[in-house]
């Protein structure tokens, strides 16, 4: 079985975001980038497939500009057999990115197809289903229990009032929640290994597909910073100001 | 210096990072307490590939060059809090793995150097005595040619790992009246009959590193177990001290950072009169300190690291990066304790063990005052 995995480079998460003086967007200049950690989760599933005999090929896939060649670099060293790297400079948005999956799913043919639950920058959430709608495979979000067995899988669901576990045939789309697995760290002889794996570009235009991005940022703003709070002495205090400085009650 | 940071090197040290903060930071305050080796954590670093990393492939390594490695070090100073554990392993990369490498037949290499890289023995390196170490070539164990070897007797001690060793490189005496020219290598295994090893010797810092003394009495070492030619050992020995010198503090330099980040973020979150403490110049001034040292030790180590990688002379810089960042580290890990008032001076806050790790550097490889004759030897005075 072929596992397609989709992974998206984005700025570290220990990075303290910087907005662009003119409002434009997030300062990526010089920011250390790394992979989704929701993207490496859903990585470290598949290769864990893989160790177990169950995946016969892992698949890594990103879309965006060249410098993410190192981010799929260290895909490959975590594990991954191939990877490609699907070339543009258009903002990719995530209809524009499941349509481009959609293409490489054409492609390659994998049986299941391993996203993380969202990416840390935009938070969108929405790049899985929209792949799925798009294939008209069945989808399991959000999983944090994955188990195959003969063409079916097994999706343990992190939902709200406690946990679903649902069950899909195969092909599927899975996506992928931060306690199904602990990502492993790269072996250090991996890294030079993974400098022999292959390593595909395609350009985006090559793939025929409208990525033309739909969504327009007016205008990014740091969140207003929350003013420091105060102690009150009791209770009867509280109510007080609840009333008549907060006068919400 | 001509170099810049490809995006492999970086992903070498991020990854050194990655490894070091989930295997190498739990449990050091009790095995620091308790004295005792990571036996795991050892067997964890040579899985992750640290031991092999410079060495060839075909032992095991990855073929990294020495400024990849430096930076691993680093990562993994960073990363973890072991400073003794990477001490040891260092230990036996520069002065073990790095002499057979470079002076072993290829028998001597094939036979150690991948049980080395995979951990699955461990190495020492015996030259100091009770009555010689910084004037090293004034020993007196004697190694007397007899048929198809040698009979040693004498003792070293100091030695790092001697405790867990199961391959020792000990220097000897073959040629007494030749003084530094009459001396040679040897590698023994543990086990070697006239060959024991004390009870570890207990010390200030670097307490997960053990170390122990070395008894040879008529031991007998077969001929293809001497390292190099006969009476070459001085050459040797320099050979893995200008290595040792240059590469044994990489991974201070990730502490120091790592020390660093530790003082800021208390400066700014441990309130005294009213306002975080770094608003007091008395601390912000010693923060921009370490950092200078920090960025300072830096420079040097990566200057010595890159002349070595270009096959260059680094005799003086390897001196000089020996003495200035086992200097600074100390000096930088008291202005942390410090800064963390009393609760730098208790083991929980995992602040004060730096310190007495630090001081390890100060003496071991050749004290400062030897690296500084050395300097010194290399201006022309
Ligand atoms: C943590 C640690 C690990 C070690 N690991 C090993 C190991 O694995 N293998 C091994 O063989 N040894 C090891 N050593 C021993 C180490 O190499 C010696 O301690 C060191 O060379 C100094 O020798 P000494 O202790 O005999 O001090 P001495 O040589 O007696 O020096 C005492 C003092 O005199 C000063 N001094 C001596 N000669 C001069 C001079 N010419 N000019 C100016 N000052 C001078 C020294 O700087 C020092 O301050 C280790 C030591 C430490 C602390």
């Amino acid at each position: 079985m072929k596992i397609l995995v989709a992974i998206k480079q984005v700025i570290d998460h220990h990075v303290a975001i910087q907005v662009k003086l003119d409002n434009t967007g997030v300062e990526t200049n010089n920011v250390k980038m790394s992979i989704n950690p929701f993207d490496e989760i859903a990585l470290e599933a598949a290769i864990r497939l893989q160790e177990s005999g169950i995946a016969s090929e892992v698949i890594v896939v990103s879309i965006g500009e060249k410098p993410i060649q190192t981010t799929l670099r260290s895909a490959l060293a975590m594990g991954a057999d191939r990877a490609l790297l699907i070339q543009t400079d258009v903002e990719t948005q995530p209809l524009a990115v499941a349509k481009l999956l959609q293409a490489v799913v054409a492609q390659e043919n994998p049986q299941l197809v391993l996203l993380g639950k969202q990416a840390i920058d935009d938070d969108s959430h929405q790049t899985g289903q929209m792949l799925a709608a798009l294939l008209n495979w069945g989808q399991g979000t959000n999983a944090s229990q994955i188990i195959l067995k003969d063409d079916e899988v097994q999706v343990t669901r992190e939902i709200d009032t406690g946990l679903e576990i649902i069950s899909l045939s195969l092909p599927a789309v899975i996506t992928t929640d931060l306690r199904l697995n602990n990502p492993r760290y790269i072996k250090l002889p991996n890294i030079m290994k993974a400098k022999k794996k292959p390593l595909t570009i395609l350009a985006a235009e090559e793939l025929d597909v409208d990525i033309t991005p739909r969504l327009q940022t007016c205008k990014v703003e740091l969140p207003l910073r929350r003013k420091t709070g105060i102690k009150v002495e009791n209770i009867n205090e509280l109510i007080t100001k609840l009333q008549t400085e907060a006068k919400v009650i | 210096m001509d170099f810049a940071w490809s995006e492999e090197q970086l992903s070498y040290k991020e990854s050194a990072i990655h490894f070091a903060q989930q295997e190498l930071r739990e449990g050091i305050i009790e095995d620091d307490l308790y004295e005792k080796f990571p036996k795991e954590r050892w067997q964890k670093c040579a899985e992750f590939g640290v031991l092999g990393l410079p060495f060839p492939e075909k032992y095991g390594g990855a073929e990294a060059d020495l400024l990849t490695t430096m930076l691993v070090m680093e990562g993994l100073g960073y990363g973890g809090k072991d400073n003794g554990l990477l001490f040891s392993i260092n230990a036996q990369m520069w002065a073990v793995q790095h002499p057979i490498q470079e002076f072993g037949t290829i028998e001597q290499q094939e036979k150690y150097l991948p049980d080395l890289i995979t951990g699955k023995i461990i190495g020492a390196h015996g030259i100091s005595e009770p009555v010689s170490g910084s004037d090293a070539y004034s020993m007196h164990t004697s190694a007397k040619k007899c048929d198809g070897g040698y009979l040693l007797n004498g003792s070293k001690t100091f030695v790092t790992n001697a405790p867990i060793a199961d391959l020792s490189l000990v220097f000897a005496m073959t040629a007494p009246e030749k003084g530094s020219w009459g001396i040679s290598a040897f590698l023994i295994e543990t086990g070697t009959a006239g060959f024991s090893l004390s009870k570890k010797i207990d010390k200030m810092g670097l307490r997960t590193a053990p170390m122990g003394e070395i008894i040879l009495q008529d031991c007998f070492v077969p001929e293809e177990n001497r390292l190099g030619a006969e009476n070459i050992g001085a050459h040797i020995f320099n050979n893995s001290m200008e290595w040792e010198r240059a590469c044994i503090l990489g991974a201070h330099i990730g502490a120091m950072e790592r020390q660093l980040e530790t003082s800021v973020s208390y400066a700014r979150t441990r309130k005294q009169f009213k306002q975080p403490i770094g608003k007091f110049q008395s601390i912000s001034n010693r923060l921009a300190e370490m950092k200078i040292r920090l960025e300072t030790a830096r420079l040097l180590l990566y200057k010595t690291a890159w002349l070595k990688n270009e096959g260059k002379p680094a005799k003086m810089e390897a001196a000089m990066a020996k003495l200035y960042l086992s200097e600074v580290f100390t000096a930088s890990s008291l202005d942390a304790i410090r800064i963390h008032g009393g609760y730098g001076y208790t083991s929980e806050f995992e602040v004060e063990r730096d310190m007495r790790d630090a001081i390890g550097g100060v003496l071991y490889s050749g004290t400062s005052d030897i690296q500084r004759n050395i300097i010194a030897r290399y201006l022309g005075v």
